[in-house]
């Protein structure tokens, strides 16, 4: 009788077991790094604003496993979250600098933190 | 009982034999090796075409950051006669390897001693079509004026982007035609002691300012 239990509860368990180890992927970021090389390519890394001293936007690199950027602004404030999507990789990508002019000052009155022209990207795995 | 041991192989079995293969397969697709056998150095878009006289040559963007991208073509021997086998599978990595002196028929299929001929120094880059302009990884935080001149940093393991979290890698190098590795595995951490008394005064005893 115990045997049969026994049988019962392993037989339960083989039918539980197969779609769990499909699900057992090694790597835990497997499939937040698919969304955010999905979400990376529809958007851009910068904000459109420059960074003064450089003229360009200018990346901010972060650890690899951070996965939120904060934003906050203020006259009509907002404090907004969002998912850090965008990742250097090995693909050398065109253009390089745009022409002085192809992005936005920094107001003299900033309300943002995207205008200043620095924004996170993630370093590489 | 026997019935039921052989019930209980069986489920075994059964349980064993889709773990084993569902793990090889998520090993070959997640893998983390930074190889040095790196495609190319140049902008995206490049392809390798083979000269008229045979000669591997890389074209494309034109620029060529450390100056091996046309492989050896034009170094020590050359790779010529196109068509054999060696040459077809060396094709993509022609940057990466460097032929020595052979005096033998390349044509009849004898396969040359090559050498590793890695690239120093490879950049990231941000990804994407969306982005109108690109960031490099390096230099950071800004580029210099190209007479300032910059360092960077051979190897790859010393890379600082490492440096940046907690985690362990391995650094692989194949030669001989994939049938040597060299590979270097290293973990990246930092002190749990002092890594938890810098975040108490970082966090919770410095004055905001």
């Amino acid at each position: 009788m115990k045997r049969k239990l026994l049988l019962v509860i392993a037989l339960a368990a083989t039918a539980c077991f197969p779609g769990a180890n499909i699900a057992s992927a090694t790597d835990p970021y497997a499939a937040t790094m698919l969304w955010s090389n999905q979400m990376a390519a529809q958007r851009a890394w910068h904000g459109n604003y420059y960074y003064l001293p450089y003229g360009q936007p200018t990346a901010l690199i972060v650890p690899p496993t951070a996965h939120m950027r904060q934003t906050l602004s203020w006259g009509v404030s907002q404090n907004l979250m969002y998912p850090l999507n965008h990742q250097f990789g090995r693909n050398a990508s065109q253009p390089g600098a745009m022409p002085t002019g192809s992005f936005q000052a920094t107001p003299h009155w900033p309300s943002h933190t995207d205008q200043f022209g620095v924004y996170y990207v993630r370093g590489p795995w | 009982m026997r019935k039921y041991r052989f019930l209980w192989a069986a489920l075994v079995a059964i349980n064993a034999v889709p773990m084993t293969t569902i793990r090889a397969a998520d090993v070959d697709q997640v893998e983390y090796i930074v190889s040095s056998q790196i495609v190319s150095d140049v902008v995206t878009g490049n392809s390798l075409t083979t000269g008229s006289s045979g000669e591997m040559i890389a074209s494309g963007g034109g620029a060529c950051a450390d100056g091996n991208c046309t492989g050896a073509a034009g170094g020590q021997g050359g790779m010529l006669g196109n068509g054999t086998n060696f040459l077809a599978g060396a094709r993509a990595r022609v940057g990466d390897l460097r032929q020595g002196g052979f005096a033998g028929d390349i044509a009849s299929g004898c396969v040359p001693r090559t050498y590793g001929n890695p690239d120093l120094f490879y950049n990231y880059y941000t990804q994407g079509n969306c982005n109108g302009t690109n960031a490099q990884m390096y230099l950071s935080p800004v580029p210099v004026p190209a007479n300032v001149g910059h360092t960077f940093y051979t190897y790859q393991p010393f890379n600082p982007q490492e440096m940046l979290y907690w985690h362990t890698d391995r650094f692989h190098n194949y030669y001989d035609g994939g049938r040597g590795m060299n590979h270097t595995k290293v973990h990246y951490f930092a002190p749990p002691i002092r890594q938890a008394a810098s975040n108490i005064y970082w966090n919770h005893l410095r004055i905001p300012r």
